[in-house]
């Protein structure tokens, strides 16, 4: 029970500076708290996703009932398909175009980059509503071009969803790519060039390596957010696009029903397993 | 090795080249180098700062030449320009006669020693050492060999498939020095390698990489602010201050005739003395007492002289003149114990304004020893005192 | 995360030399560094090129239907420009969600500093190795499906649910959490406090601890040493946390869906509705920019103040 002084090396040095016992308990209380919080929400659902009941508030006995239900309900199906699409186009779009930028960002020099800066920063702390309504205009107006051009109207759907993705999500992943890159010791990129690698050689053996564990994140970090995303994706789907969000909220807006809990324990498992594997790729790769 | 001092006339005409003695091309020739690097605020404002400031520097072929200075003289900016991370803004870097000032790094044939030491921490040892060769093009076999005689040659046998982080600090410098000299580098560029490394280490680490400059025969450049690390090991030393350089020489010319109050300030201690000239250009100080100094001054004008706390020698006040030295009667003012040596301040008993000295001596057994309050005599060769420019 | 252009330098001796600026340095080196400066904007140009077309240039057109009138079919009129649908900002109903989504992410806000502070205190202080543990237990739920996060909770508060029945077995009658400004509160604690944690955890582990040493050393009590020296020192931290958390919270929309009632429509809820049932798209999107406008003066107090990390 002690304060530690983490400031500089990392080591945990005692000081005297530590709050008495009282203050001690009240805040390890308050951290269990916050942990109790923050889990038995989505512990009860899971335990309450293997009830064999129709109704949530009468437990009888474990089944994997609703799991089986799932797994022949041909519209989540369908859903969950969509949204593997579309997240898998968005993240791969947004990784590239995102890494890209930050390079542009963190090691280069220009006029107007203090724009693009702000550009970059803007999906990020704009409510997803407001993202939801300029997406969906935007695609209207395109269509209203591409009709009047070529005489065919494009319809909204998993092209106008990854579209859109992608325009969020490449700021995600440049924020976690810059983070990582401006960790980057400078002199190694120029080692690399000292030792006779041109740019993109230099890029390729050192730089790339080195930055692969921000890019992975900033990758993961894309496919949560697109596979999370409510608001924008039912503003710009079309018959028969629907992701497997958009479904369940509109699912849940009607009410509580086993089935939901079959289908948010299946999600919350996943977007587990998504955050371990990040984890161990940046542990895995090591820091530079 | 070429002359010691350069004194070029400003002007944009570089031929012929006044520095060149017809004693060989430099390995690294700075022309009127000027790096200006913009200031924080807006664009094409005044608040520059000029980090490299009409630099004009010849390094011969083979020589350990040192940039000296205190941090933020322009030193490593000066290397960096030479290594190719910066470009001039303005004046010519040549690297064995060939026009380098706007090539890339990877165009140059130097290469460098980081100051931390940059080893890319996801290769081997032996990928980073043969990281150069593979960039070059060398073939499989041959680079094989070279990188294995290299690591042989730094004493890192065995630790070929390591990564840099399990190697300790001064093998990791190995490493990087390893890396840079297989490439056969013209000139090796080290910016403070040693600046890391703890006390002991450094010390050693400082014969090794001069007995290795030695044995490869390549042109080093080494930058430090460490007086004593370019005083052991460097042929020449160049010490700048605020993007100049205000003087080359060997480190015996440096440190013996340093040209301004600066580089005998910086290297080493100095007392200065105010010394005026009179009518028969005889020269006094403040209480009135003549020495004797070099060259001829103009009568009545007053100059600043720096004399090494070392070259005075303190005697009793009994101990007789001696026509070659020049002589202070003073008084013990302060005496603090150094270990091997003794530092005393002293005062002279003059008649106009009193001259305070610092004089150290030795602690070897039999040497004399003062107390506070003692009247003693401090003499000195005449050619230790030297004038300075400024 | 920088948000200013601050290209690190040399990390050598020369710590007072600012950066070269590319395209504006003086003298003989322009043309090679204008060479540098252009691959740079080369390889960020597709990034700019898909923002200024898939971002930029939809807040521009929004910015444009908000001036547009609507048919009495619903359709949108482009051409015959009116403000009337900034007007309708000031109606009541509106004020009424707009002060409600206020006030709701005011309360969200204060709740999660309440609870995130003395957590991220607590984790700031533990051993570098439980430290480690212990933010991955908080990234864990941060990076779970915030939907089925929030579904959780309409589980749990529902008339049938475990809270219900439990409170109901020690004699509380009548109880309805559920469709509450409550529930809706508790939604948007749950669903953003770990935005304020990680912030608040960042700057107060930064804080040199030796520093509340010297402020006991000099006869401070504890809580002096915090008011004095820890609170000031980790408010970038409470000033992002909280903007982290009240920017979300303030445009919310998944959370009063699933937890709110008909009662406690936030704005979030009201724009979604401009466009897929009112079909009143110049109304939608001057809400959409009066969310926009209070989102940005929100970000700009944060990076006012100095914050400049997330």
């Amino acid at each position: 029970m002690s304060v530690v002084d983490v400031s500089a090396s990392g080591d945990a040095v005692v000081t005297t500076a530590r709050p008495r016992r009282g203050v001690q308990r009240v805040l390890a209380g308050n951290a269990w708290l916050v942990f109790a919080f923050l889990y038995l929400p989505i512990l009860v659902l899971i335990v309450l996703s293997f009830n064999d009941n129709r109704l949530i508030g009468v437990w009888t006995d474990p089944s994997l009932r609703w799991y089986r239900a799932l797994a022949n309900d041909a519209a989540v199906l369908g859903a969950l398909k969509n949204s593997l699409v579309v997240a898998a186009i968005s993240t791969t779009i947004s990784t590239v175009l995102g890494t890209a930028a930050a390079l542009s960002l963190e090691r280069f020099t220009y006029r107007g980059q203090g724009l693009f800066d702000g550009l970059l920063y803007l999906p990020v702390i704009i409510p997803d509503v407001t993202m939801a309504v300029m997406m969906l205009l935007f695609f209207v107006q395109a269509f209203d071009l591409v009709a009047a051009a070529f005489g065919i109207t494009p319809q909204l759907g998993l092209t106008s969803i990854s579209l859109s993705h992608v325009a969020f999500n490449i700021s995600f992943v440049a924020i976690v790519v810059r983070a990582r890159l401006s960790g980057l010791d400078r002199s190694l990129e120029e080692a690399a060039a000292d030792l006779y690698a041109t740019p993109w050689q230099a890029f390729r053996r050192v730089t790339l390596p080195l930055i692969a564990p921000g890019v992975a994140g900033g990758a993961l970090l894309a496919l949560t957010l697109s596979l999370d995303d409510v608001v924008i994706t039912s503003f710009v789907s079309g018959p028969g696009s629907t992701t497997l969000p958009v479904y369940v909220f509109g699912l849940v807006r009607r009410g509580v029903t086993p089935l939901i809990n079959a289908v948010s324990a299946l999600m919350l498992v996943g977007s587990m397993v998504l955050v371990v594997a990040s984890l161990l790729i940046q542990r895995g790769r090591g820091t530079a | 090795m070429t002359g010691t001092e350069t004194h070029v006339p400003a002007g944009r005409d570089r031929r012929p080249d006044p520095l060149d003695d017809g004693s060989g091309v430099a390995a690294v020739a700075l022309r009127e180098v000027t790096k200006r690097f913009p200031g924080a605020g807006r664009k094409g404002g005044d608040d520059e700062v000029i980090a490299v400031d009409g630099v004009q520097l010849d390094i011969a072929d083979g020589e350990f030449f040192s940039l000296l200075g205190p941090s933020g003289c322009g030193k490593t900016t000066t290397l960096r320009l030479i290594g190719g991370f910066e470009f001039p803004t303005a004046g010519s870097v040549r690297i064995f006669g060939d026009e380098m000032a706007l090539e890339p790094p990877n165009k140059r044939p130097v290469n460098t020693v980081f100051q931390s030491y940059a080893l890319f921490p996801h290769m081997t040892i032996e990928d980073n050492v043969g990281f150069g060769l593979k960039m070059q093009g060398v073939e499989h076999d041959e680079r094989t060999q070279r990188v294995a005689e290299m690591i042989e040659l730094v004493q890192l046998g065995g630790r070929e498939k390591r990564r840099p982080r399990q190697l300790s600090g001064g093998q990791q410098q190995r490493v990087a020095l390893a890396r840079a000299l297989v490439n056969h580098p013209k000139v090796l560029l080290l910016d403070e390698p040693l600046g890391a490394l703890d006390l002991k280490l450094r010390q050693t680490m400082q014969l090794e990489l001069k007995q290795l400059q030695e044995r490869v025969g390549i042109t080093f450049v080494y930058v430090t602010h460490d007086q004593d690390e370019a005083l052991t090991m460097s042929d020449r030393i160049g010490v700048m201050d605020g993007g100049r350089v205000l003087q080359v020489g060997s480190p015996k010319d440096i440190y013996d005739r340093p040209r301004t109050r600066f580089v005998a300030d910086f290297i080493g201690d100095s007392n200065f003395l105010a010394l005026t000239i009179d009518t028969s250009g005889a020269a006094h100080l403040p209480d009135g007492s003549m020495v004797r100094v070099d060259g001829d001054h103009a009568a009545g004008s007053t100059v600043t002289a720096a004399l090494r706390p070392e070259s005075i020698g303190l005697h009793g006040h009994d101990v007789p003149h001696r026509d070659d030295l020049d002589t202070l009667d003073a008084e013990v003012e302060r005496v603090t114990y150094l270990g091997k040596a003794r530092a005393y301040q002293v005062r002279t008993a003059g008649t106009g304004g009193a001259v305070r000295l610092d004089v150290r001596q030795g602690n070897a057994p039999g040497s004399q020893h003062f107390e506070v309050g003692e009247q003693v005599r401090a003499r000195w060769m005449p050619d230790s005192l030297t004038v300075l420019d400024d | 995360m920088s948000m200013t252009n601050a290209p690190v330098r040399e990390p050598t001796d020369e710590p007072s030399e600012p950066a070269p600026e590319g395209a504006g340095g003086p003298g003989l080196e322009h043309r090679e560094e204008r060479a540098r400066a252009r691959r740079g904007l080369l390889i960020g140009l597709p990034s700019l090129v898909y923002l200024v077309l898939l971002f930029a240039v939809p807040l521009g057109i929004v910015l444009v239907y908000s001036f547009a009138t609507r048919s009495r079919t619903g359709r949108t009129i482009l051409g015959d420009w009116s403000l009337d649908a900034y007007g309708r900002l000031i109606d009541s109903l509106v004020l009424e969600i707009f002060l409600r989504s206020v006030w709701l992410a005011v309360v969200s806000t204060v709740i999660c500093l309440v609870l995130a502070y003395p957590f991220a205190y607590y984790l700031a202080t533990r051993s570098a190795r439980s430290r480690a543990i212990l933010l991955v237990l908080v990234m864990i739920p941060f990076w779970s499906n915030f939907l089925v996060r929030t579904y959780a909770w309409r589980v749990l508060l529902g008339s049938d649910g475990p809270l219900v029945g439990l409170l109901e077995g020690v004699g509380v009658e009548d109880l309805r959490l559920l469709f509450t400004p409550f529930a809706i509160v508790l939604g948007l604690v749950y669903g953003f406090l770990p935005f304020m944690i990680l912030p608040l955890y960042a700057s107060i582990e930064r804080i040199d601890f030796s520093l509340v040493e010297a402020a006991r050393d000099l006869y401070g009590t504890g809580w002096q040493a915090f008011r004095t020296v820890t609170w000031p020192l980790s408010r970038p931290g409470v000033i992002a946390g909280s903007i982290l958390v009240f920017i979300p919270s303030f445009g919310a929309y998944v959370t009063p869906e699933i937890l709110g009632g008909s009662k406690t429509t936030m704005l979030g809820s009201y724009v979604v509705r401009q466009f897929l049932s009112a079909r009143d798209w110049p109304f939608g999107s001057a809400l959409s920019f009066a969310i926009l406008a209070v989102m940005l003066v929100a970000a700009m107090v944060y990076f006012r103040t100095g914050g400049k990390s997330l």
